[in-house]
């Protein structure tokens, strides 16, 4: 993925870039906003990575002119202000996630993949069915098979999986599924989603020989079919 | 003095004053027209019909008759004033008046005011001094034919200095009662004025005092029960309310100083180690070192999260909410990791109200209380969340386990930032979870309340309740 990262804390951003390019993407870095404003019209980029608080043009307003010139380019905020007005206010510009300062790196990769990601399944076409190896599930008669047998999973269990099998093939981190599946904005201290997560690897994984699944130490969790 | 001119109260009382003196001048004019008025209508009709009885006595009897009319009525001495004057001659025919006063040539046939002189007389009819007396009258030529040569000049008039003289008496009395009014008026305005700037002059001081940095000080009340005093009342509710998110503000820096301090040395001293150990060991020490670091960012965030609620943020988005279906929700997403830790997770209901309040942030505060629940009742196998509704318009969540508790002297202290009970120390934990639960409640204008979840037996548990004010439509 090209990806134009917009931040003005030249360690911040050089952490930021170097793990992204690790990752095995390609970084591009603006100091301010106007230079953001700029080089966000001049490249085609997957994704924007964008601080709220810049210099000469703030993170809001640089891509509330984005979107007005028709970009569509998914923009993921850094801010320092987490509460429920300033998600708000991001989104209302045309942000499609938020993540607050001081996050951990895996948090922002995640992320960031998860917004490429969206970006290349075509809008107008809905997928209803997922499958990864020989799991699949349809999100319309809401049930899941594997190996041709059905599994029945409770509703929050599906809507597990169903979040999981959008991002197959991607590190999903615990804030991710908590926001999407059970839209709560905290971190709660016990290991709430590693239960969840355990009961449904029991029923989708347990009884089978390759584990779909898996734990990404100090990052959160995917579902793939194989290494 | 010129302050007292320009308080707000003095410019209402002059107001006050001026509407009054205009309706005292109204009510002195009315006075006046139905007395003097009156009296001054009477006199001149007194005039016309003494003049009318003149002419009839010329026209029926001729001008001798007239002549001795005349002269009889200025022989009875009363306050009449008499002249029958020959024209084109001039001469005083008769009457009781020495001469035309000068008013009466402008006067034309119209009435006219003048003054004369009369001897004063004593008891015994003695001469001793003269008065100048006012008086009032009308002059009507008569002819016996349009075209006759001569003439004769009635002057009649009337005494009417008693009159006058009562009259001035009444406008002076009027015009000191009006005086009076507007005096007394002005003075009770600069008293009130005085009184009132007193005590704005005291809610002013307060207000210097605490600019120039004593926030302690507050408006000395009056025990007055008017809007002066309420009004300073509030002012002192919003200076309590002020200084108390003065103080959380310092004790966050505090605690941060104290929290973060640690956990900094901490850190300098190992990687100081570190540069000079092996590389095993240095990797040890960046490994610990991370952890540290997240530690401090979690405790960071809650500081912050408390300070944020503290402060009323989020407060725009509260709406009406259910408690039992948010206690759903969480029991929903808690009861596996209840399981796997021993614990029975049950949610117990009675019909409620809903409350006013956010979600985002009633689920926050009800999950600290499961995390609480879990990591410190040791021992125990059931958590419990109870949604009732309680007195006085409000609805309770409580969260109760059958872990150890929290000793009763202590359970004020474990609202505070940082407290952690002895025992607890060696579990990982901020020590800032319940504040924020407190913070959150106070956020929705409810109390907390730390009690024992079975009043009997051995372990007696602890019961977390929250008591929310019922949702208000108003």
């Amino acid at each position: 993925m090209r990806i134009l990262v917009v931040e003005d804390d030249n360690e911040a951003a050089a952490h930021v870039s170097k793990g992204l390019r690790e990752a095995g993407h390609v970084v591009d870095h603006a100091m301010d906003g106007e230079v953001g404003l700029n080089m966000a019209g001049a490249g085609d980029y997957d994704a924007y990575v964008i601080d709220r608080m810049l210099p000469k043009l703030d993170g809001v307003t640089l891509l509330s002119k984005r979107r007005a010139g028709g970009d569509e380019t998914p923009a993921l905020f850094l801010s320092a202000l987490g509460e429920v007005d300033d998600r708000v206010k991001g989104f209302k510009a045309g942000g499609d996630d938020y993540l607050v300062k001081p996050y951990a790196f895996p948090e922002l990769l995640a992320r960031v993949e998860a917004l490429g990601r969206r970006r290349h399944t075509a809008p107008s076409t809905v997928t209803t069915r997922y499958a990864v190896g020989d799991l699949e599930i349809d999100v319309i008669t809401r049930t899941v098979r594997r190996a041709g047998k059905k599994i029945d999973l409770q509703p929050r269990e599906f809507r597990l999986l169903e979040y999981l099998m959008r991002h197959a093939g991607q590190v999903v981190t615990r804030t991710m599924l908590l926001e999407n599946v059970w839209e709560y904005h905290f971190d709660p201290q016990t290991n709430v989603i590693d239960v969840h997560i355990s009961r449904l690897r029991s029923k989708i994984d347990k009884d089978f020989d390759t584990a779909l699944l898996k734990t990404i130490r100090g990052a959160g969790y995917t579902i793939a079919d194989g290494d | 003095m010129f302050r007292l001119l320009r308080t707000t109260t003095f410019r209402f009382t002059i107001v006050y004053v001026v509407v009054f003196a205009v309706a005292v001048a109204l009510l002195g004019y009315l006075f006046y027209q139905s007395t003097f008025g009156v009296v001054a209508k009477q006199t001149d009709s007194i005039l016309d019909q003494e003049i009318q009885v003149l002419s009839e006595v010329f026209s029926s009897e001729g001008a001798g008759v007239l002549r001795r009319v005349v002269r009889e009525r200025a022989a009875w001495r009363d306050d009449g004033l008499y002249m029958l004057i020959g024209a084109p001659s001039g001469a005083v025919l008769s009457g009781n008046l020495s001469a035309l006063p000068p008013e009466a040539l402008s006067a034309g046939e119209g009435f006219f005011n003048f003054t004369f002189e009369r001897p004063r007389l004593d008891a015994a009819g003695r001469e001793i001094g003269i008065d100048t007396r006012e008086a009032r009258g009308k002059i009507r030529r008569f002819k016996a034919t349009p075209d006759a040569e001569t003439s004769f000049l009635v002057f009649v008039a009337r005494d009417i200095s008693t009159r006058e003289s009562l009259r001035k008496r009444s406008q002076a009395l009027m015009t000191r009662i009006g005086a009076a009014t507007i005096g007394l008026g002005i003075v009770i305005g600069l008293l009130f004025s005085r009184t009132l700037l007193r005590r704005v002059d005291s809610v002013n001081r307060t207000a210097r005092a605490i600019r120039d940095g004593d926030l302690s000080k507050r408006i000395a009340l009056t025990g007055a029960v008017d809007e002066i005093e309420n009004l300073a009342i509030n002012l002192n509710a919003m200076l309590d309310q002020i200084e108390r998110l003065m103080n959380g503000m310092r004790e966050v820096s505090d605690n941060i100083a104290h929290d973060l301090r640690s956990p900094l040395n901490r850190i300098r001293g190992r990687l100081n180690e570190a540069l000079k150990s092996s590389p095993a060991e240095k990797e040890e020490a960046l490994r610990t070192t991370l952890e540290d670091a997240e530690g401090m960012i979690m405790t960071f965030n809650a500081l912050l999260s408390i300070a944020r609620i503290e402060s009323g943020e989020g407060a725009g988005q509260m709406e009406a909410v259910d408690l039992v279906a948010i206690a759903q929700e969480m029991v929903e997403l808690y009861e596996p990791a209840a399981q796997e830790s021993g614990f029975i997770l049950q949610l117990k209901t009675a019909p409620a109200p809903p409350v006013r309040g956010s979600r985002a942030l009633i689920s926050q505060a009800l999950a600290n209380l499961l995390d609480n629940a879990l990591k410190y009742a040791v021992g125990g196998t059931t958590i419990r969340i109870d949604v009732r509704k309680g007195s006085e318009n409000r609805v309770l969540l409580s969260v109760l386990d059958d872990g150890p508790g929290v000793p009763e002297a202590e359970r004020d202290s474990v609202l505070k930032r940082f407290v952690r009970l002895e025992q607890s120390r060696s579990t990982p934990g901020s020590g800032l979870g319940l504040s924020l639960v407190s913070a959150i409640a106070r956020a929705h204008r409810g109390s907390i309340l730390l009690g024992e979840s079975s009043t009997s037996g051995e372990r007696r548990g602890l019961k977390v309740t929250i008591a929310f004010p019922a949702y208000d439509k108003g």
